[in-house]
């Protein structure tokens, strides 16, 4: 569902554009250093749960946008697993027309805002941006600005609810409300689909709200949102798992033509090493979701989460991340990550990593747990690390942490969070027998309209991709709404 | 009627034919037609951590060509190598425990590892899935150059597994010691159930019109036997646990020698790879028809007959045979 590039041509010949690219010589542009965002201080944020972040001024992001030389080629979007017209949203913010460039922003990506925040942008519409790829310097801040549009929209009151097909009352069911349902589920109402969301727990948002913490993502940032898709006409339902609390079946027989299956990838994996049953080792999922969804660090609810003053987290990606900073935030003396290869093959992001750092979380790379051990009450206590070197890099180009022997030390600690990745949810693919799964135990489907092989189940996100990101996962939920509007039209409407 | 019945690792076993680890025992199927052909037992093809490491770096290297787990992010792809081997352990979880519902014989479980760490606790989930025994096939480089304890490895290994298992534990270990005999021994006094001697290295050969190196004879022939004789004839009084001869027994000739060395059972495989599983039929007859010609009627009565009577003193033995071939002494 590529969009026609002569669309973005035709936008950037437009009399605004061609004014403001004469308004600024290119020269003075690209003389420009980006704008660094506005954080909370370290030692203040690391004790509270708001927003690292704290979004460009109108000033910054007007300053920000005018380094944007409004390419011909405009490469960056060519980065964006959405097609956002990056260009034009940025130049809209070069016009103080915030409410527009928030506009250009939903034509394609329903939740601006989180993607804004949480986007690996470095690696997506940055990585590709002119300043990178020709000038060898910071790429413009599209990511910040993304989140500023966003945010003007949501402050301003003024939020745009896109336009929706008269309804048709033909019934999709989509299972999951992170970021690839919520996609979907924007696009079929748009389409005039009568939309319902099933949400296996008792809140709406997916890892967006249980996985990712509130100083990265607030959750009202998410339930906005959601409340914008409400206003298209969708509806929700909460603990509702498809496959137990009904079947596909029970679903079809009320009616429901078709489904989009973003079940995620919630099954926490760990390392089977010895003692990791004890209490007070949690999975990340478990931990975040506790913390972050279940409000258990708040003295007012019943859900309980160990307060841990030394806490280990084992792995290095944004989940560890998030774990790690979590834990100091719920006051840990020592907060540490303990990751087996270094800084250099660390998955997450190097933002989020030195936010870290800036807040005080210690980092024991290239160390490894070999055992835990606990108190009489099964409480750990205690574990044991052996430190690692890097032999030389294996087939996938990726150096292999190998153990160096008799390095094995101890570390006391009351709290350890395990965050070295996930599997596909399974519960779906069970449920269904006859629905073809990957060596991965992903859903297979046909990747042009994300169609399984049960013609009228259709899947994205990580069901799909084993771990993806939240733009990737939408990304997904587009092309999944389309294929699935073309498989009605063929099918279910000729009946 | 014969019984050739023989104790291994405390379990009775119908002979002394056990099919040792390899590719012949890699799944239900497989064992099941062992046993119809009559073994006494089952290695089960080993867990390996090398292949589970390299494995590892393939499916990564899938991974990124399926578009899966976002190679520059994800924290499933950093620990791959981890998942796969909980993926692994499952399915060879599932080999024990539908081997053990499908076949009466003994089914012994194989972990072939290099270190003391991480896959320890596995053994656990090996005696839990049904496991009659589990072999540690110790697989240390004796290329490595390094000053580090190598012996001491094989004690950490095996202190480890037995605190955390009750089923029996054979070690199966090469002959590179810088005193075998001495190893053995104390190997056999940490409380395992038995030794496997010995097992069988990668052997290199050179193609010298591509100039590059080749494999080697990838079976055993049987002039490998002769190795594990001397060993087995050597220390079959001396040790605390059972002894299993492996390594280039290919015929009921070659089991007869091996307990006359006091054997207490044999490993076979390469010789199964050259003929079939048939040829274990075909061994048990030979060493029937033997043990009739001798008068033989339990394989007690020749276990480690002429290892007791030509080892009075083993040096000197070894010695002497040695200058009556090389010196011309008699």
């Amino acid at each position: 569902m590529a969009i026609n590039p002569d669309y973005f041509k035709e936008e950037r010949n437009k009399e605004w554009r061609i004014q403001l690219r004469q308004g600024i010589k290119n020269k003075e542009r690209v003389s420009r250093e980006r704008i660094k965002m506005p954080e909370q201080d370290p030692d203040v944020r690391n004790k509270n749960s708001k927003e690292v972040n704290l979004g460009l001024s109108e000033k910054q992001a007007v300053t920000e946008s005018q380094r944007c030389i409004d390419c011909p080629d405009p490469t960056c979007i060519t980065g964006c697993p959405v097609e956002i017209n990056i260009p034009e949203f940025i130049k809209y913010i070069e016009a103080g027309d915030f409410l527009s460039s928030a506009r250009v922003l939903k034509q394609t990506n329903s939740l601006p805002a989180v993607c804004g925040r949480v986007c690996p942008q470095e690696v997506q519409c940055e990585v590709q941006c002119f300043y990178v790829k020709k000038m060898n310097k910071p790429a413009v801040a599209i990511g910040h600005l993304e989140r500023f549009a966003a945010d003007y929209e949501r402050s301003s009151g003024k939020i745009f609810v896109p336009e929706t097909a008269e309804k048709n009352n033909i019934k999709v069911g989509i299972i999951g409300s992170g970021p690839g349902g919520l996609t979907a589920a924007g696009d079929l109402a748009k389409y005039g689909y009568d939309v319902k969301v099933f949400e296996a727990l008792h809140e709406l948002g997916g890892v967006l709200k249980y996985g990712i913490p509130e100083f990265r993502l607030p959750n009202d940032i998410v339930d906005v949102e959601i409340d914008n898709l409400r206003k298209m006409g969708v509806s929700f339902v909460t603990n509702f798992i498809v496959g137990k609390t009904a079947s596909f079946s029970d679903l079809k027989k009320e009616g429901f033509v078709a489904f989009f299956v973003a079940s995620g990838a919630g099954l926490p994996r760990f390392m089977n090493v010895p003692g990791e049953n004890y209490v007070g080792i949690f999975s990340a999922n478990e931990y975040l979701t506790r913390v972050n969804l279940m409000n258990a660090a708040k003295q007012d609810f019943d859900t309980p989460v160990l307060f841990g003053k030394k806490v280990a987290v084992i792995g290095g990606g944004n989940t560890a991340m998030d774990s790690v900073r979590t834990a100091k935030r719920l006051g840990a003396e020592r907060s540490m990550i303990i990751y087996r290869r270094s800084f250099e093959e660390m998955p997450a992001r190097i933002e989020e990593i030195k936010h870290a750092e800036e807040e005080g979380i210690e980092f024991l790379n290239l160390n490894s747990p070999v055992e835990y051990y606990a108190d009489k009450n099964g409480r750990v206590n205690r574990m044991k690390v052996q430190k690692m070197k890097l032999g030389e890099p294996d087939k996938s180009g990726r150096r292999r942490p190998i153990p160096v022997e008799g390095s094995e030390y101890d570390i006391d600690v009351d709290l350890v969070v395990v965050s070295v990745g996930v599997s596909p949810n399974p519960l779906i693919p069970k449920s269904l027998p006859e629905l073809k799964v990957t060596k991965w135990g992903t859903i297979e489907v046909n990747p042009d309209n994300m169609q399984s092989s049960i013609p009228y189940i259709f899947a994205g996100g990580d069901i799909v991709r084993g771990g993806a990101t939240v733009i990737l996962a939408m990304g997904d939920g587009r092309k999944a709404a389309a294929g699935m509007h073309d498989y009605i039209l063929k099918t279910v409407k000729k009946k | 009627m014969l019984d050739l019945s023989v104790k291994y690792l405390g379990l009775t076993l119908k002979n002394p034919i056990i099919v040792g680890s390899s590719d012949l025992s890699s799944t239900v199927e497989e064992v099941k037609k062992l046993e119809s052909n009559g073994a006494s037992a089952v290695v089960l093809k080993s867990l390996f951590e090398e292949e589970i490491l390299l494995e590892a770096a393939t499916k990564a290297e899938e991974a990124r060509i399926d578009q899966m787990f976002y190679a520059e992010l994800s924290e499933t792809l950093d620990y791959i190598d981890l998942h796969i081997k909980e993926d692994k352990l499952a399915k060879y979880l599932k080999l024990i425990s539908d081997a053990k519902k499908q076949v009466l014989i003994p089914v012994i479980a194989s972990i072939n590892c290099i270190t003391p760490y991480e896959w320890t606790d596995f053994t656990v989930k090996i005696q839990d899935a049904g496991a009659d025994a589990l072999e540690l096939n110790i697989f240390l480089n004796p290329t490595d150059l390094s000053d580090k304890n190598f012996e001491q490895t094989y004690f950490d290994i095996i202190g480890k597994v037995m605190k955390k298992v009750k089923i029996p534990v054979s070690v199966k270990i090469s002959p590179y010691f810088a005193k075998p005999g001495l190893m053995i021994k104390k190997l056999s006094e940490t409380g395992i159930s038995g030794l496997v001697l010995f097992n069988r290295f990668f052997s290199p050969d050179i193609d010298i019109n591509s100039l590059e190196v080749k494999s080697a004879n990838k079976f055993s022939t049987e002039t490998e036997q002769y190795n594990v004789l001397r060993w087995i004839a050597l220390m079959s009084d001396k040790v605390k646990c059972s002894l299993a001869a492996s390594t280039g027994i290919h015929s009921g000739e070659s089991v007869i020698k091996q307990i006359l060395a006091g054997a207490d059972a044999v490993q076979v495989v390469s010789a199964l790879y050259r003929k079939s599983p048939g040829h274990i039929n075909v061994m048990l007859k030979d060493i029937e028809k033997w043990m009739n010609k001798k008068g033989y009627n339990y394989i007690s009565q020749f276990k480690g007959k002429v290892s007791q009577e030509s080892a009075r003193n083993n040096a000197a033995f070894e010695r002497m045979q040695f200058m009556k071939y090389f010196s011309g002494i008699e």
